[in-house]
């Protein structure tokens, strides 16, 4: 009896410390930035080359979460959504050698992807859609990107609750995979609201919160350290990595 | 053979094995504790490639702010899924170079030999585990680890170890865009989940149940040749495969 307790004690009070312990560690930040050193290695073990498995209609899921920061409501927004997105027009500047601004009208002439792919949020879960929309390799041939040029910012019209825009970043390799498109039609319907209408953003090969919705505005850049807190994105500003293909 | 009696003490694991042991033990307590905190986010596990009750295994309700999983078993103790990935996408790293140079150095030093169960150890297994239910007075002559160690080692390096990284690597969606017939093995990425989980608790069984051998089978004994690596024979103690 003696020795069974002794087993028992020892096994839960090691279970017991270790969240304690791992918390205290958590907060330290050299630990923490050490945690983080295995995302270069993942990237680059990785990378985003790959091509997302293509899915059939049949696999398409009957209801995609809506799992974002909340539709933009502000006064602009509302407008384009009675406006049906008629006055919506896309502007792509920063390090390009052309300015670009897009009415939906001619992106929609540029659609040249369609796509049923696999959406896999970083909490968990996934769900199967379909997607069409331009490749963002077809904007980037466009407004041709300067030498200087490094990452493609998405700039959102969504907030959170203390009015930090959502934003998110890709590097140009990621921004010209074949796969990532500036999609206006989910499941053969324009995209609605709570989808991220007009246009998003979505990239198959990485988790979903690089899949941005309601794009208001593209920014070529060669840093975006001075972007917000500079992780180049609203969740990687809090914490989660930049490489988000695992 | 040398012949080698109770009381004599045997170097039986090299430094890079005992090293690469109890760090895997910090690594595997990181890896359990941050890998619940990732479940917190998502409690629920589909037999499915995509999110589906249909297919619902396994679902914790919460309400509120309450978490399925309790804070004391998690890393951080609080919600917080970006650290808590943070956490298992380094140790992960840990674990796997740990469990590699531990099968090396293993191999090398012939522990490995030892631990892995052969055709010849099939018919001694019922006999071993008649004897743990006392209906056996002798356990059946064997090596260093009994036919239902081998078992369990063999169980453990063979079949868990390789099918909670295949698991883990298969929920990467820019690994599965690489390979997709390994997220496709296991069902799809929801069911990979199921598997990661199920592999998850059955290494926690073999930890639970290694623990409780070496508390109850000559704790000093093994805790000192675990950390410098003499073994001290004990009277039933053989030695060889």
């Amino acid at each position: 009896m003696k020795r069974r307790l002794f087993v028992a004690t020892s096994i839960s009070s090691a279970l017991a410390a270790c969240s304690p312990i791992g918390t205290a560690l958590n907060d330290n930040a050299a630990f923490h930035n050490l945690l983080g050193s295995t995302q270069a290695l993942n990237h680059a073990l990785i990378g985003t080359h790959g091509l997302a498995k293509e899915y059939q209609e049949r696999d398409i899921s009957p209801d995609f979460p809506i799992d974002s920061l909340p539709t933009p409501d502000d006064a602009n927004y509302a407008g384009l959504v009675r406006d049906g997105f008629r006055d919506y027009k896309l502007v792509v500047d920063g390090a390009v050698k052309r300015r670009g601004v897009f009415p939906i009208a001619m992106l929609e002439r540029l659609c040249n992807e369609t796509q049923i792919t696999r959406h896999d949020c970083v909490e968990g879960w996934s769900v199967i859609a379909k997607w069409s929309g331009v490749r963002l390799s077809t904007i980037l041939d466009l407004v041709e990107p300067r030498a200087d040029a490094r990452y493609v910012v998405f700039h959102c019209m969504d907030k959170d609750d203390q009015g930090t825009p959502y934003y998110e970043s890709l590097d140009l390799h990621q921004a010209r995979h074949p796969q990532t498109i500036l999609a206006m039609r989910m499941n053969d319907s324009p995209i609605s609201p709570d989808h991220g209408a007009p246009v998003r953003l979505k990239v198959p090969t990485q988790l979903g919160y690089k899949s941005a919705k309601w794009i208001g505005r593209i920014e070529v850049v060669g840093s975006f350290a001075n972007l917000y807190s500079g992780g180049g994105g609203y969740w990687e500003d809090q914490g989660y990595e930049w490489y988000a293909g695992i | 053979m040398v012949e080698m009696k109770a009381g004599e003490r045997i170097y039986r694991y090299a430094v890079a094995t005992r090293l690469s042991h109890w760090l895997w033990v910090i690594a595997f307590a990181a890896m359990v504790s941050s890998g619940l905190q990732i479940f917190n986010a998502a409690p629920f596990l589909d037999a499915s490639d995509t999110t589906s009750p249909a297919h619902r295994v396994f679902e914790i309700h919460t309400t509120g702010d309450e978490t399925a999983i309790p804070g004391w078993l998690t890393i951080p103790s609080y919600r917080d899924l970006a650290d808590g990935r943070r956490w298992h996408l380094f140790f992960a790293w840990v674990m796997i170079i740990c469990g590699a140079t531990w099968v090396a150095s293993s191999a090398i030093k012939g522990n490995l030999r030892d631990m892995v169960l052969r055709p010849s150890d099939l018919p001694k297994l019922w006999p071993m585990q008649a004897y743990y239910f006392k209906l056996r007075k002798e356990p059946p002559p064997h090596g260093v680890y009994n036919p239902l160690q081998k078992a369990a080692y063999t169980t453990v390096l063979f079949v868990l170890a390789p099918l909670i990284v295949l698991t883990g690597l298969a929920l990467s969606p820019g690994i599965d865009a690489i390979a997709h017939p390994l997220t496709w093995i296991f069902g799809g990425r929801q069911f990979a989940r199921l598997w990661h989980f199920v592999a998850m608790l059955l290494l926690i069984g073999f930890f639970l149940v290694h623990t409780f051998q070496v508390l109850t089978q000559g704790f000093f004994n093994q805790m000192n040749a675990m950390i410098t690596g003499w073994y001290r024979l004990g009277k039933n103690d053989e030695v060889g495969p």
